[in-house]
Formats: C-alpha cells, structure tokens, sequence
C-alpha cells in the first residue's frame, strides 16, 4: 500500500476515532503510526474533520419546524391527504408556532405577520448566508454602526440606490431588494437589514421595535417612513436592545 | 406507531435530518420541505418497519431519495463522477480557518461541493456516519463512498479558502468566532 493508497482510505476514517477496530483501515493506520509524513497528515486531516464536524452541529432547524412535522403527521393519520394538503396545513403549524414565539417575547409592539416574516428572512439570513458586500458608502455606514452608543440609521442616512449600486450586499426577500451589512459593536457581530417600504409590505409592518427569536438567532424589526429595518444577531435578543 | 413515539423519533432525527437535507438543497425553505416530506412519508408507510435499529438509515435514504426525484423534476442533474481527484491537502492553517468562521460560513462551503460528494461528506461530518452507514443510507458501494468522501473533502478545503475572500473577509470574533463580511 502506498501512502496515496493510505490516504485514501484514511479519508473515510471518523475523526472520533470510532472506526480504530475496523479492519478495513488497519493497514492504513498501521502505515499512519509509522510513517511521519503521513503521521502528520493524519493528524491534521482528523483535527480538520472534526473542526468541520463541531461547526456543522451547530446549525440549528428553523423553528417550528418540528410542531409543524408533528402536526402535518396528526392530519395524515387521520385523513390520508395528499402532501400538498399536508404541507400546507404542516406550514400553518410553523406560522402558527413563529406567532407564539414572537408573542412570548416581551415586546412592545405585537409584530405583524409581514414584520415576523421579514425578521425570519433576517435570522435565516444570518444562519445560513453568505456574506460580502464591498463599495465607499457600505463602509462609511458601518463605521457609523459600529460607533459606541450610535443610534441605528434612520431614512435620512441611508442611500439605497448608492448602496446598492456601488456593491453593498443585495438580497431578495418578497420580491423586493433588501440590503444588508455586517458590523460589530460591544463584541458582537450584528447584520443589518434594509428594505423600501412600499407596495404589499408597507401596509402592514409595525413602527415600534419588536423582538423575535428563532432557532439561534434573534432579531429585531422596526420601520421609518422609507424602510423597513431588522438588525439579527446570534448574540442574543439583549444584545440587540442593547443598540437602539 | 402512537404519537408520543412518533414525537420521540422527530425529536431524535428532525435536526440532523434538516442539517442534510440544508447542504443537498441549499436553502432553508427546501430544506425544511424535505424534512417534512421525510416524516410524511414514514407518518404514511415507513412505520412499517419492523427493525427499529434500521430507521435512522430509513430517514437519511429517503430524504435523499426525495430530493433526487425534485431535483429529477427540475432536470439539474449532472454526472461528477468523472471529476479529477486534485492535490489539496489539509495544512495546519485549514484547520485554523475553520475554527475561526462561523456555523453558517462552513455551511455555504459544503453547499458548494458538488452534490455528488456533498451527500456522504455531510453525513460524515453532521451523523457522524460510518462509510458503511453512509453506502447503506445513499444506496451505493462502499468503494464508491470513499472515493467520494476523499474527492469531496478536497473540494470542501478549496471552497473553505475561498471564503476568506476579500469580499468576505474572516476576523476573529469574541464571542461566537463568526465570520464577518460586509
């Protein structure tokens, strides 16, 4: 067996060490005890594996994922529907159960069903997106942001279309651009999320700051006489009141 | 199977189930369709089975299966089999960057590896599955699990580099070491 050879079995071997009495890997290990090159390989291919592992186990499902399976499997049972039936009805469940755990927090303003959606966007967004926006103005508006004790930006601050156009990260959500930055302040990392209030979505969307937790993420949502904003964070709901 | 066990077997799968079905799909909403496909069809036949130690390879086989036939539907399939192995190997600064980028950030990168490798690498590294596990759950040879496994951590590497972009610059983060990009 050449080290290739060992390699490429080895890359199956679990970083946890759970396949050591596997004898299909014996010869390869006993090539990885032996050799230092690839001892070296080994090691760093099981740290790295591992790594990738812890990191992976931390994304959570979204939630009401698992209320809106246990309540589309109650309907199959008792009426055998067809899936789109009970997708729909499993997707009432998941609105339903984001409704109770925004109503749960204590807030001051009851979110509407378009303000929850858009901070659902926002958390989702930050859990599971790929972030990279470059240009002039997107860095200015986040050394505003990340000044100590700076307010967030109201519509008299914000240049969509410079934003927009000279490279700031944009997104679609309902058909609609939203931008979005990173910043950190008080050491966490925060995203904010920018969108034209207009059409279908300004007619619903609350003004005062209303907070919302799904899966590990939090956001928060408010809206000025242009935009719509939610600031979503992993840090948690205190750090986002923290910064208005 | 009565609900408090069904309850039970959600409960045990639904998150690793969601966490697979993320990197096949590539996005949450998919993601969360599959999922629910998954329990759908065993709320509708899979509780049939008669050997409880078989359920989890149930779940991850028909997942994947359904997401092949979606994606079948959509006729985006393409063959990568033939695709050459390359040269990356794991440096010590690989797994730095790793430690370094947030939850999400890895995630993305995996949803960059070409879906043929990207189921058995996923069910490596989210189950924590055996290659054997792993040919059972996907239906194919144990040799073939390997060669994927080894040809889609090269590509997963690659695409970890790439996301210390300029425009997705990694800094370290106090609290949650995620990555930070604007």
């Amino acid at each position: 067996m050449t080290n290739e050879e060992a390699k490429f079995i080895l890359s199956a071997y679990r970083p946890n060490g759970s396949d050591a009495g596997d004898v299909a890997f014996s010869d390869a290990l006993r090539m990885a005890g032996e050799d230092p090159m690839l001892v070296a390989w080994f090691a760093r291919s099981r740290a790295h594996d591992a790594a990738i592992a812890a990191k992976l186990g931390q994304i959570s499902p979204p939630s009401g994922l698992r209320e809106a399976i246990l309540a589309g499997a109650s309907v199959s049972d008792s009426r055998k529907s067809d899936r789109r039936n009970w997708v729909w009805i499993a997707g009432l469940a998941a609105a339903a159960v984001l409704a109770v755990v925004v109503v749960s927090m204590k807030t001051p303003v009851r979110p509407d069903s378009a303000g929850a959606a858009f901070a659902g966007f926002a958390i989702g967004d930050v859990l599971n997106g790929k972030h990279g926006g470059k240009g002039e103005p997107t860095s200015a508006l986040v050394a505003e942001l990340e000044t100590a004790g700076a307010k967030m930006p109201g519509s008299d601050q914000i240049d969509f279309e410079k934003l927009r156009e000279t490279g700031c990260r944009t997104l679609s959500f309902s058909g609609h651009d939203v931008l979005e930055v990173c910043f950190l302040r008080n050491g966490a990392l925060f995203h904010l999320y920018m969108i034209r209030r207009d059409g279908d979505l300004s007619d619903s969307v609350t003004t005062g700051p209303t907070f919302v937790t799904q899966a590990t993420g939090a956001a928060v949502v408010w809206a000025d006489r242009e935009f719509d904003y939610a600031v979503a964070s992993t840090a948690g709901v205190e750090s986002l009141r923290k910064l208005l | 199977m009565n609900n408090e066990a069904f309850k039970q077997l959600v409960d045990a799968h639904y998150a690793p189930l969601y966490r697979f079905a993320l990197s096949l799909a590539r996005n949450g909403s998919d993601a969360g369709d599959l999922v629910q496909q998954t329990f759908f069809i065993w709320a509708t036949k899979g509780h049939g089975l008669r050997e409880l130690s078989k359920v989890k390879s149930w779940l991850f086989t028909t997942l994947y299966r359904e997401f092949l036939r979606g994606r079948r539907r959509d006729s985006r399939s393409s063959s990568l089999e033939d695709l050459p192995a390359g040269e990356k190997e794991p440096l010590a600064e690989d797994v730095d960057r790793v430690s370094r980028i947030d939850a999400g950030a890895v995630m993305a990168a995996l949803q960059t590896v070409d879906e043929t490798f990207r189921a058995p690498l996923t069910l490596f590294y989210i189950e924590d599955m055996s290659y054997q596990e792993i040919a059972t759950a996907l239906e194919v040879p144990i040799g073939t699990v390997m060669s994927r496994l080894s040809r889609g951590k090269i590509q997963l590497r690659i695409a970890l580099e790439r996301v210390e972009s300029p425009g997705a610059k990694v800094l370290p983060f106090p609290d949650t070491k995620g990555a930070r990009a604007s």
